[in-house]
């Protein structure tokens, strides 16, 4: 293989070897170069004893309330309409079905309920005569008229006691 | 487990890894999967952005930025890249921005301050003599300087390639360079560290 030293270009091959991150064959490939090669032999050497160092250094632990803040941060940048509604959630998520089955329950009855048409009326219909009163004088005049009349005939006398 | 799902975004199906999946949900109004990226990714983010400005407070109050803008930026996202890469370029900015505007205290400081930020060592078997820990704390010390006085993206970079393994493309993506330019940067980066730290093999 070229010297990754010398080519340039595969010089990331020698920093993945001495990280231990080739693959198996192309790690033979580089162990083997590396035995051959007093260049890449210092580079891989060099790198391998910084790669120690920086394993040694650990990281602090993290605080114990991170995720509490972190809910608590997040919590302030909800919006004040979403912070203002969410107590009704729960009332909503109930109220919301009931609500629905009550309008559907009186919308029915309204349907079924609803008065027959009537029909419309025709546009020349009978107009109810304004009577007056001697109109209803003479009525009642023409039918004592009658009934006299009726008991004249005698196969109409009323029989007596 | 295999980490990559197939959905079908908008019928055009695409491959995402997991995380662009929950984070999918979070823009759903999953809360329970911001909590699950919260639990996978925290660690990482932190250790980064503790490696980066080498303070631990600082660390964490970058790191609670991380999230929320992650979190406050659920309705717009669009899985184009992996969500690490997203993740980490977010948390890159910040770091940088942080290290520029001089949050964070002076390095010098830092490193002659006795602080919490020094890591507690878990012996198990055998307490480590004054002078093992006064030793442990040089070489901590000498490789905290070393990074730190790595220009800020060579530092970026190292860390990323280094602590979080990632692939030379996705740093690339992060740091917005192409993959020539990560892995000369990140040639030159250890060149400079196998300078400052080779004698302590």
């Amino acid at each position: 293989m070229n010297c990754p030293m010398e080519s340039g270009g595969n010089s990331e091959h020698l920093l993945d070897y001495a990280a231990g991150r080739l693959k198996p064959g192309a790690r033979a490939q580089m162990q083997e170069h590396v035995a051959a090669c007093p260049v890449c032999r210092e580079f891989a050497g060099g790198q391998r004893a910084v790669w120690q160092a920086l394993d040694a250094w650990e990281p602090a632990a993290v605080s114990m309330d991170f995720d509490r803040r972190l809910y608590a941060r997040i919590e302030r940048h909800v919006s004040w309409w979403t912070r203002l509604t969410r107590p009704l959630n729960p009332l909503f998520r109930h109220a919301v079905p009931v609500v629905a089955a009550a309008g559907v329950v009186i919308t029915a009855g309204l349907l079924l309920n609803r008065p027959a048409a009537v029909p419309a009326a025709p546009e020349h219909s009978a107009q109810v005569e304004v009577l007056q009163p001697e109109q209803v004088e003479h009525a009642l005049d023409d039918m004592e008229m009658l009934r006299e009349l009726n008991h004249l005939v005698p196969g109409n006398a009323a029989p007596r006691m | 487990m295999d980490e990559r799902v197939k959905t079908d975004m908008g019928g055009l199906a695409a491959t995402l890894d997991f995380d662009a999946e929950l984070m999918l949900r979070v823009k759903q109004g999953d809360g329970a999967s911001f909590a699950i990226l919260l639990e996978k990714h925290r660690l990482p983010v932190i250790h980064f952005l503790y490696r980066m400005v080498q303070n631990q407070a600082v660390a964490e109050e970058l790191a609670q930025e991380v999230f929320l803008r992650v979190y406050r930026s659920r309705e717009s996202y669009v899985p184009t890249a992996k969500f690490t890469t997203w993740l980490f370029r977010i948390a890159t900015h910040l770091a940088l921005n942080s290290l520029r505007d001089g949050k964070n205290r002076r390095l010098e400081d830092r490193l002659d301050d006795d602080s919490s930020d020094t890591p507690v060592r878990q012996v198990s078997d055998q307490r480590p003599t004054a002078e093992q820990n006064m030793v442990y704390q040089a070489r901590l010390d000498e490789v905290r300087r070393a990074v730190a006085m790595l220009p800020e993206k060579q530092r970026a970079a190292v860390l990323m390639h280094k602590y979080e393994e990632m692939e030379y493309s996705q740093i690339a993506k992060v740091l917005n360079c192409s993959e020539s330019a990560i892995k000369s940067l990140l040639f030159r980066a250890y060149e400079t560290l196998r300078a400052r730290l080779a004698h302590m093999a």
